[in-house]
């Protein structure tokens, strides 16, 4: 992407992109959205975007082209907007959210010709399908990237492990998976869940773990990125970044009932009032 | 067309489903640059040694972990590689019946999913490793194809045909040591269209897999009393052949479905479905494995047992008649 992209002009798109994530979700009405893991997600997915990955709106299925599975699909919204302001995807389009007939289905279903490159959020596929891509590229020797964005809830699911454990024997270093830490998952607090010490996890199957302590500020996230990007160890890279369920809506932050629901127009103006003012 | 290898039919007959396999892989790795073969720790028991050797880097060995075999098969093909994922019958279509939905079904991929030792092949293993409801899973994903072939040479231009097949492909192997060589010269083979292997006017066998050799056995017992009994090898499941089986409707007057199978979502399910649109046609009886988990026994057994037999089929036949 542009060599002028700066830290500061990733965190104006990021705020964008917050107001993208709350119109799309409050056009779909009564069927509601997945709030929280859109907004936790949203300065990982902008970095990707604005700055990390080699991509071309014009081109959507240029070979070399760094590719991004959304495996938490459920937090589509923060990838829908990113799609939106790089161009893949017009505003009216993304009216459409979660409306009858429309592309943009609660959870990504492939469609080239808009950026989304596989059907995921049935969990721990994503991931696990992001393992074959990454290994593709190796036997064609194509020198991209394969982005995933995994749930810390997530990483409930068996296939998780299964995909880390091959992908550390096949040494898939083109692949780079972004846990989204926020702590919340469907029914409660990640660690009334299910409690696990997911570094010590990632370690123990063979990657390479790096934590970002404050995955929402996009310095630190961009950083963690960049070296992962860079990294020369040989091993599939794993970022686990710390973030906050529902970020930038007061109301939302580290809620466990705004997971997912639909939005009222009280609750939508207030979260575009704060959006506004921050 | 391309030469078929005749001379290796009695061996593959000799040796069954599985030899078929691991040399067709090792001869499609050769013609097709971009095919791979995944498994989940399968080498030997599939054969796949041979494709190994020959070729190391197109091959890949996932570990005991059929789900993300699928997954990591879809990657693959999302990609544009073509790979041929080998699984047991009895676990891969079950187990991972989600990801082959959500990735290979849904994303209307170009693999294949092999699943070897169908049906109750495996006998004094036991009913865990029983596949009497893999074509059942598959069938009611969309986008999916299934085929089961007939004999050795069958296999062999199925694996070819697959190679080249547009979407996903779920392709279940029966027949074991002493597998019937049902076509002896090569043949005209289309995954989709059915072949009348028989003619007949009065029975209408059709049959997949390994049992096509029972199926012709026990018309001509019927044949012997008088009985007329077309047989149609149906090595297609998804999609049925329904030109043929319009023709079955109309010119016979009794349908027996032969499977290796649960008589739930398989070939007899699938050709119920379709003659459950039309008035006026023949009578069907399910020859299959029934609604059960089996007694212990080596396949034969289990085959009697099931009247899975030329003898067992041509009394059903006799006995609906």
């Amino acid at each position: 992407m542009d060599k002028k992209i700066t830290i500061e002009s990733i965190e104006r798109e990021a705020a964008v992109m917050r107001r993208h994530v709350i119109e799309m979700g409050y056009a779909a009405g009564g069927r509601g959205a997945h709030f929280g893991p859109a907004l936790s997600s949203i300065e990982i997915v902008a970095s990707l975007f604005f700055k990390v990955m080699n991509h071309n709106p014009l081109e959507p299925t240029m070979t070399e082209r760094d590719r991004f599975i959304q495996s938490k699909g459920h937090a589509c919204l923060s990838y829908y907007a990113a799609l939106v302001e790089t161009g893949y995807i017009t505003k009216d389009q993304m009216y459409t959210f979660k409306g009858d007939g429309s592309f943009l289905s609660g959870h990504p279903s492939r469609n080239m010709r808009y950026g989304i490159e596989i059907s995921s959020g049935s969990l721990g596929n994503g991931f696990a399908i992001a393992g074959g891509m990454a290994k593709a590229a190796k036997i064609k020797k194509e020198k991209h990237k394969v982005y995933c964005l995994v749930g810390d809830g997530e990483c409930n699911e068996g296939i998780i492990w299964e995909a880390a454990m091959n992908g550390a024997k096949s040494k898939l270093d083109n692949l780079i998976a972004i846990v989204d830490r926020n702590g919340v998952q469907l029914a409660g607090k990640t660690k009334d869940i299910m409690d696990v010490d997911l570094e010590a996890l990632w370690k123990a199957v063979g990657w390479e773990v790096l934590i970002v302590k404050e995955g929402n500020d996009t310095a630190s996230i961009l950083k963690a990125l960049e070296k992962m990007k860079n990294s020369q160890s040989g091993k599939p890279h794993v970022i686990i970044a710390n973030t906050t369920k529902g970020k930038g809506v007061s109301f939302m932050e580290d809620s466990i009932s705004w997971h997912a629901r639909p939005l009222n127009k009280e609750d939508y103006e207030q979260a575009v009032s704060e959006l506004e003012n921050a | 067309m391309r030469k078929v290898p005749i001379e290796r039919l009695q061996e593959w007959s000799k040796l069954g489903h599985r030899t078929v396999l691991g040399e067709t892989l090792v001869m499609l790795g050769a013609d097709y640059p971009e095919m791979v073969t995944v498994t989940a720790d399968l080498t030997p028991t599939a054969r796949l040694t041979g494709f190994k050797e020959a070729y190391p880097d197109r091959f890949y060995d996932v570990g005991i972990a059929e789900q993300n075999m699928i997954d990591f098969t879809a990657g693959l093909a999302v990609e544009g590689i073509r790979p041929f994922a080998v699984g047991l019958a009895a676990i891969v279509p079950m187990r991972p019946a989600e990801q082959m939905r959500v990735a290979l079904g849904y994303m209307n991929l170009n693999a294949t999913v092999v699943g070897i030792e169908a049906g109750v092949r495996f006998g004094p293993l036991g009913n865990t490793h029983y596949a009497m409801d893999d074509i059942a899973v598959v069938r009611a994903i969309p986008n999916f194809t299934i085929v089961s072939p007939s004999d050795p040479l069958q296999v062999h231009k199925a694996l070819y045909a697959a190679a080249e097949y547009d979407g996903p492909i779920y392709m279940r192997l029966t027949g074991g040591p002493g597998f019937p060589i049902m076509y002896p010269e090569d043949f005209d083979f289309q995954i989709g269209k059915a072949i009348e292997y028989r003619k007949g006017s009065e029975v209408a066998f059709i049959s997949n897999g390994a049992l096509l050799g029972e199926a012709v056995a026990a018309a001509e017992i019927l044949q012997t009393k008088g009985i007329s009994v077309r047989v149609i090898d149906m090595h297609t499941v998804k999609p049925l052949d329904t030109v043929m089986l319009d023709k079955v409707f109309s010119e016979n007057k009794l349908i027996v479905t032969i499977e290796e199978h649960s008589p739930i979502g398989g070939l007899g399910g699938a050709v119920a479905e379709y003659k459950a649109g039309f008035s006026g046609t023949p009578k069907q009886v399910f020859a299959s494995l029934g609604d059960k988990f089996q007694k212990l026994g080596d396949h034969a057994f289990l085959m009697k047992e099931n009247g899975l037999t030329a003898s067992g089929l041509a009394a059903l036949a006799e006995e609906n008649l």
